[in-house]
């Protein structure tokens, strides 16, 4: 029995898509065997960063509406083994799909993958209602700016509320050069606010536009420092005995950020 | 405490209404709305949901009651329990609201355990403790005081009734806007120092002010 696991922000363009491929590229390169869902219907996109737009036959409204068998809509990622992407529909919209329809489509996902990884859309209304409605987990996605903070902190309040407590943090974007020169809001500030637990820190990476572009996902990339940060995310979520010194690089980063706070006078708060 | 036509009591459920049997419709009609124009405010933006208890009602009777309450309440559900419910009077703790919460020294009070976050918003007729943070974007509403073990970023409002006597106190006081009775206070412009003590906000002199929290000096 997988784990069904919401990727979500509020916020438009924090990097919800880039994110759901790149974690679910990077569990399928741990041997997992993964399916990424896009639920944000009318405004597809991940099959585009994922390179598998021109595959696309059925989708996720086909087989909620029992056009096709689940098995015809799933696309198979032939680069990585074990990836496959259920595509949202193009021409339709949110109100296609009801929550307990996603919920029946995640049970059935679960028998089949080890994880379901759901990309969610922006804003509080029915989409977002539906991508939550079959996940036993959440991973929230933030930028570090103001209002992106903000929609975070609505959404965790949500999730709360739709028995999804708890969910893990993920702050992408990080610009080293403005953490450094102290013009980016302090990390442990937004860890103060939201007050829930960091999965992940992701610096920003100019790789991301092009291998977005290309529909390639970063993690295959092992130069890429974005890649590197979504491979770690990658390895928390599957829990495994994170090796030691794999912590140890997380840790050093913080602690830089750390260190960079404490000796120049960040930006206020939030 | 004299029989009153119509008294309101804030339950689990939704809001109680209890409904003289011996009264007079046009008595009662007249209560309900003199007291849901006195606590619309309170109300503002909510659903409530209406149970009448008390006296029995005609079908026409019932739905003037409905009519009357929706011009100022959004009405959720609502019931009509007729008289085999305990008048409120006969429950101890049983408190008209509107009626016997008049003082900030004592009353009914709630605590919210946790973080409360952009987008909720907490009411109470009464005082509220926060154990815990309140985050931008969030609303705290309370006829009394309101105390926040933690950090304040949001908005809260004391004393939402009138009670000028009534104070917001927090670990950290940093809201973004601080209302008490009927006065506002925002946070200043540009950067502000982080608090380093716990702060107390009331009124003086029709106005806000705000002040170290010192035991044994505070008000």
């Amino acid at each position: 029995m997988g784990e069904v696991i919401v990727i979500t922000s509020g916020k438009g363009g924090v990097g919800k898509t880039t994110t759901t491929a790149n974690i679910g590229t990077a569990l399928a390169l741990e041997g997992k065997k993964v399916v990424l869902v896009d639920a944000d219907i009318g405004l597809r996109n991940l099959d585009i960063v994922l390179g598998l737009e021109n595959r696309i036959v059925y989708d996720l409204v086909d087989v909620i509406e029992k056009t096709c068998r689940l098995k015809q809509a799933l696309v198979r990622d032939k680069r990585f083994e074990g990836l496959y992407l259920l595509p949202a529909a193009q021409t339709r919209d949110k109100n296609a799909v009801s929550p307990e329809q996603m919920q029946q489509l995640c049970e059935e996902l679960k028998q089949e993958f080890d994880y379901v990884l759901i990309d969610c859309p922006a804003g509080i209304e029915q989409g977002f209602k539906n991508a939550v409605a079959g996940a036993d987990k959440a991973i929230i996605v933030t930028v570090p700016e103001v209002s992106a903070v903000r929609d975070a902190d609505r959404i965790i309040g949500l999730l709360a509320s739709s028995e999804l407590p708890d969910p893990k943090l993920v702050i992408n974007r990080v610009r080293t050069d403005m953490v450094k020169r102290g013009d980016m809001i302090n990390i442990d500030d937004t860890l103060d606010i939201l007050s829930i637990d960091l999965i992940g820190v992701v610096p920003d990476d100019e790789k991301i536009i092009v291998s977005s572009n290309r529909g390639e996902p970063v993690v295959a990339e092992t130069s890429s420092p974005a890649g590197k940060a979504f491979r770690n995310i990658a390895k928390r979520i599957l829990g495994e005995n994170i090796p030691y010194h794999e912590l140890e690089v997380e840790e050093t980063f913080m602690e830089r950020l750390r260190k960079l706070f404490s000796s120049r006078k960040s930006t206020r708060s939030l | 405490m004299t029989e009153k036509p119509v008294l309101f009591k804030g339950t689990r459920n939704g809001l109680s209404i209890y409904t003289d049997s011996k009264a007079d419709i046009s008595a009662i009609k007249g209560a309900l709305e003199k007291k849901l124009q006195e606590s619309r405010h309170f109300f503002n933006g909510t659903t409530v949901n209406l149970i009448f208890t008390g006296r029995v009602f005609s079908e026409q009777e019932q739905q003037d009651l409905i009519e009357i309450s929706s011009r100022y309440i959004t009405v959720g559900s609502f019931e009509f329990k007729g008289p085999e419910s305990q008048p409120v009077q006969d429950d101890h703790r049983a408190v008209d609201p509107f009626e016997s919460f008049n003082g900030s020294e004592e009353g009914m009070t709630r605590f919210i355990r946790g973080t409360v976050r952009n987008g909720q918003r907490i009411l109470y007729n009464g005082n509220i403790v926060i154990l815990g943070d309140v985050n931008p974007g969030a609303e705290i509403i309370a006829e009394g005081n309101i105390l926040i073990l933690g950090t304040i970023r949001g908005m809260a409002h004391a004393g939402a009734a009138g009670d000028t006597k009534a104070v917001v106190a927090a670990f950290c006081l940093q809201p973004t806007q601080l209302r008490i009775a009927g006065c506002i206070a925002r946070a200043p412009e540009g950067e502000a120092e982080k608090p380093q003590y716990p702060e107390i906000a009331y009124i003086k002199n029709n106005q806000l002010v705000i002040e170290p929290y010192l035991p044994g000096k505070g008000k």
